[in-house]
């Protein structure tokens, strides 16, 4: 994360989204590393004033730790790259949270990744999370796409943060309180909000979590003051070298993470389950719950949230009226959040050849997966993706079937979605045509209830065997004490990885170097002859293909002499595919091309600038239709697609840094 | 006396050489024993055995092999005699280099360093062999620099031809490509479970589909809807399976082996066209046969045409990008000649996607 690219574009992100004195205060940082407030000064030649207001903000955003060291006394400040990062995520964070939880979880997730991190208190206090049923502030156009920063949010939010400021000092927890007086406009006719069952939902399905005040200091920062507080310690002080150094490092691991466990889920899990599952209706085919979601879009639609709100009590007895405690402090947690994405990139994985139903199961699954999944990696985000071959198995926890039919809507139709075990006749195809019906008009009688439930057993089974074959191998099993199905978590994210190598191979050198790359990958390293013999190519396409390969980066040639003069005809050369390279390689170029996006929206703004500052004035701003010529309302609207354009591209850069750095 | 005795041999030879043809192959070493258990030569009588063998030798009815300290022989048929005692001895000595090598052929250095003949002789020798039309040249995929001989009667080795791909030791691009299309049509037929929507029609669409796409497209798109088998179906076609039903579908000239055809089917799996079951017991293919129809409609191989945009695998971010292709990549920073201030990549590509 320290490149030049990607330093680039966190600078560029914080621009956008925050101004330019957080981004010079950013950039500073991230070129000089660690600093304290005069060192920041002189480098980033900013007033104290401005620093003092700048940093407050900064680190209620998390984006710059701050570190008192106890030697000297001085506080160093030091840039915070990924929770930077993290902005150009917020849109698709948002839509996952809408999908799985609704509308008003999405709205308090957006209002918490707004505020940085907030209390339950002053959350609760917020007038727009107080009700729900009415239509959120006006928003820019560039929400449909799922990024949701546009210049609105930007200029309220510096609003909130200079207020702020200039009430509190450095002091971050007190700030809340004044924020919400800015943009206290009450909205008529609304209902009461389910605040806190919303507020436990997000905490139990992990997607917001504690925070304390190591979370504040970078990781490295929070090691080295717990390795100073466990020297201290009289009982290891007793101990001597190696030992000693040994007991060092344990309690200093133990101490890291009991000041790291920012989890709120496990508290709020209720039978492994997290609150606010949304139950598959009845009646519910993924086009009538889409219905519900977009109707829910288009506000107005009371019942629909209603219906949810009951949906999730139901079982839980009314404990989720009792508030949550009012001084716990929430934030967001992206590593969490990345996790549900990828998810999502399974399942995306699973539809290219799956039928719907199996589709679903396979959701299911993962989404059973993901409750105890808590980041992508179990070694977290120290370290970089492990190189392919090296990387070990890390598997899910193994989920029961029993529990996936649980989960699943009972309407499914599991039986039609899958072809008979015997090949093609006639009989077969008339009996298991009409079988799905019967099931559905038989499965609610008592009798069969047992017997259907071990059919639903198979099925899933047969649906999940399914995904389990290659070419992607998406889920596994194993069947000590009944059958277990679990995920192959590193395996499925260097196939992920492998499929966006492949997607830009194919569409930069076609089909041919596809195959070329693919034998490479299995066989390793290979002369052009044997090479040709594989793939059975023609010679002149296939030394084509290599060599515009070759020079675009991703083939490379290796030497091997078979004497000292190093003769090219005594010479064997081998081509040879490293995806480890290539993608840290792909990586830089994708925050690259992120940055040129965003540099060229600012390019693309200048050139309409009168326009939009017209547009942009305070009497016209909400008011477009009454301001403007028809003219100029097309113009507008151009220029927010346009806008929307180049945002959307930058999400879809990010989905693939997702998958070569995060996944 | 002598007359006489060379007579019987000459007699009892020939009885020999009957008898063995009779009974060995002739690709079979026999050695002194297996003579004896013939029992023509009487009373095991070893120097008149040897005499005989001698004789033959002479005349070029056995050919004499030296095999761990052992002398063996092995039978030649009587009109490759007749072929040999025409030659003179430096010829008989290549055309025995070139038979020894069989269908693998032999390289005309091997030649040379093996018989240890003058480099000009040797050409007579060759060019007299090949005039006669005893040996022929052939042409070696692996070294196609290399002039190389064998027996003009046989077929080249496949590591010679490089397999059944190679026409004249090229590969013959559009030969696999039609048989990889049939192929893949084939497999997926027996990998989706048709659903019943309309079944007559679909079990008439079994008329053979090559990759030309000329075939004329079954005008009833979107009736058909495939579905998977369950994991233990046990209907996925083997490489026997494909192999017959390739031979017997006529697209090919020759009959093609196993080995060609799991050569092929790796290729296929290598495209991700199909995938193999159980370590290559059996292929499932990937697409279903109505999407594998439509693929090889839209995109003719090995004709002109508009070369249609692939987007079999989809697209990511960095193909939509403008900056994905953009040839200058990596000199593009802000402020530069080459910048995203003055790209001229963005402004068609904003035209293209929002049409204005």
């Amino acid at each position: 994360m320290k490149s030049q690219h990607a330093v680039e574009l966190c600078t560029l992100l914080i621009e956008d989204n925050f101004g330019e004195l957080f981004a010079r205060i950013f950039s500073t940082l991230q070129r000089y590393e660690r600093l304290t407030l005069p060192r920041l000064r002189f480098y980033s030649a900013l007033s104290e004033r401005q620093l003092r207001h700048g940093l407050t903000a900064m680190i209620q955003q998390h984006l710059v730790f701050h570190f008192t060291s106890i030697d000297d006394g001085n506080t160093y400040y030091e840039a915070n790259p990924e929770a930077a990062y993290y902005l150009v995520r917020s849109g698709k964070i948002l839509q996952l949270v809408e999908e799985r939880l609704g509308e008003y979880a999405a709205k308090v997730m957006e209002v918490i990744m707004f505020l940085g991190h907030a209390s339950v208190r002053h959350l609760q206090s917020i007038p727009e999370l107080q009700t729900v049923g009415v239509p959120a502030a006006p928003k820019p156009a560039v929400q449909t796409n799922g990024v949701s920063h546009g210049e609105g949010d930007d200029a309220e939010n510096n609003d909130v943060e200079n207020n702020d400021v200039e009430n509190n000092e450095m002091e971050v927890e007190e700030e809340e309180e004044a924020a919400h007086e800015t943009n206290g406009d009450d909205m008529p006719e609304a209902r009461p909000a389910p605040f806190h069952s919303t507020l436990k939902a997000l905490a139990s399905h992990g997607y917001i979590l504690r925070v304390k005040d190591a979370i504040f200091q970078s990781p490295s920062d929070n090691y080295l003051d717990a390795r100073r507080t466990v020297s201290a310690k009289s009982d290891i002080k007793a101990l001597k070298g190696k030992k000693q150094e040994e007991a060092i490092e344990i309690a200093t691991a133990e101490l890291v993470n009991e000041r790291c466990d920012y989890d709120l889920s496990a508290k709020f899990m209720y039978n492994g389950l997290p609150r606010g599952v949304k139950r598959k209706f009845a009646n519910g085919s993924g086009a009538s719950n889409k219905q519900a979601r977009t109707n829910g879009v288009n506000g107005h639609h009371a019942d629909d949230e209603d219906e949810e709100e009951n949906d999730w009590s139901e079982d839980e007895d009314g404990f989720d009226n009792i508030p949550m405690e009012s001084g716990l402090i929430v934030r967001v947690n992206y590593e969490k959040l990345d996790v549900a994405l990828r998810n999502v990139r399974f399942v995306d994985l699973a539809e290219q050849d799956a039928p719907d139903a199996t589709v679903e199961v396979y959701e299911t699954l993962l989404r059973r997966i993901e409750y105890a999944t808590p980041r992508c990696r179990t070694d977290g985000r120290k370290k970089d993706i492990p190189r392919e071959g090296e990387e070990g198995k890390t598997h899910s926890i193994p989920i029961e079937v029993m529990k996936i039919v649980n989960d699943l809507d009972p309407d499914l139709d599991l039986t039609g979605a899958i072809g008979p075990v015997e090949p093609q006749s006639s009989t077969t195809l008339n009996t298991r045509g009409k079988r799905p019906l019967e099931n559905g008009a038989n499965g609610t009688h008592d009798d069969e209830d047992r017997n259907s439930i071990f059919t639903r057993m198979t099925e899933v089974n047969q649906h999940l065997s399914l995904l389990s074959q290659p070419p992607y191998n998406l889920a596994e099993s194993h069947t000590t004490e009944g059958i277990k199905w679990y995920i192959s978590f590193r395996d499925l994210a260097r196939k992920l990885r492998h499929l966006e190598l492949e997607r830009m191979i194919e569409s930069r050198y076609g089909d041919v170097a596809l195959r070329v790359i693919r034998v490479l990958q299995a066989k390793g390293k290979l002369d052009e002859k044997r090479l040709q013999e594989i793939s059975l190519l023609p010679m002149k396409d296939l030394r084509q293909t290599l060599a515009t390969m070759q020079k675009g980066g991703f083939v490379d040639l290796q030497e091997v002499p078979k004497d000292a003069q190093r003769q090219p005809s005594k010479t064997i050369f081998l081509w040879y595919y490293d995806t480890d390279r290539l993608c840290s390689s792909i990586l830089e170029d994708t925050y690259k091309a992120m940055s040129r996006t965003l540099q060229r929206i600012k390019t693309e703004r200048g050139r309409v600038r009168d326009f939009l500052e017209k547009t942009e004035r305070t009497d016209v701003k909400g008011h477009e239709e009454h301001y403007l010529t028809e003219g100029e309302l097309v113009d507008l609207q151009r220029w927010r697609d346009l806008e929307a354009l180049l945002l959307t591209e930058v999400a879809r850069l990010d989905d693939m840094v997702a998958v070569f750095r995060d996944y | 006396m002598a007359a006489a005795a060379e007579s019987r041999i000459a007699k009892l030879a020939s009885k020999l050489y009957d008898a063995c043809a009779d009974t060995f192959d002739p690709d079979t070493l026999f050695y002194q024993p297996d003579l004896l258990d013939l029992e023509v030569v009487p009373k095991g009588d070893v120097a008149l055995l040897l005499q005989c063998t001698q004789s033959l030798v002479d005349q070029k009815l056995f050919r004499l092999h030296q095999s761990q300290n052992r002398i063996g022989w092995k039978v030649i048929a009587r009109e490759d005699a007749e072929k040999l005692s025409s030659l003179n001895p430096d010829e008989a000595l290549v055309y025995n280099v070139v038979h020894s090598t069989g269908r693998s052929g032999v390289w005309v250095r091997n030649i040379q360093n093996r018989t240890n003949l003058h480099k000009s002789i040797l050409d007579r020798c060759l060019k007299s062999l090949e005039g006669k039309n005893y040996i022929k040249s052939i042409h070696n995929v692996k070294a196609p620099n290399r002039k190389m001989y064998m027996l003009s009667g046989l077929a080249p080795n496949e590591d010679v031809t490089g397999g059944a791909w190679f026409t004249d030791g090229v590969l013959d691009t559009n030969f696999i490509n039609t048989v990889a299309g049939f192929i893949e049509y084939t497999v997926s037929r027996k990998s989706w479970y048709e659903v019943a929507a309309d079944r007559d029609r679909g079990r008439s669409a079994k008329r053979v589909k090559t990759a030309t796409g000329k075939a004329e497209v079954n005008g009833e798109p979107a009736k058909r809807t495939f579905i998977p088998y369950p994991m233990n179906y046990k209907g996925y076609p083997s490489v026997e399976d494909i192999t017959r039903a390739v031979n017997e579908s006529g697209i090919t000239p020759v009959q093609l082996h196993g080995e060609s055809i799991i050569q092929l089917l790796q290729m296929l799996c290598y495209d991700k066209k199909l995938v193999s079951l159980g370590e290559g017991r059996s292929y499932k293919s990937v697409k279903n046969p109505d999407i594998i129809k439509a693929l090889q409609a839209r995109k003719p191989p090995g004709e002109g045409g508009d070369p249609a945009p692939l987007d079999i695998l989809g697209k990511n971010g960095m193909t939509e990008s403008p900056c994905g292709p953009c040839p200058n990549f990596k000199l593009c920073s802000p402020g530069a000649a080459i910048s995203p201030e003055t790209c001229e990549y963005f402004d068609p590509w904003k035209e293209k996607v929002l049409g204005f």
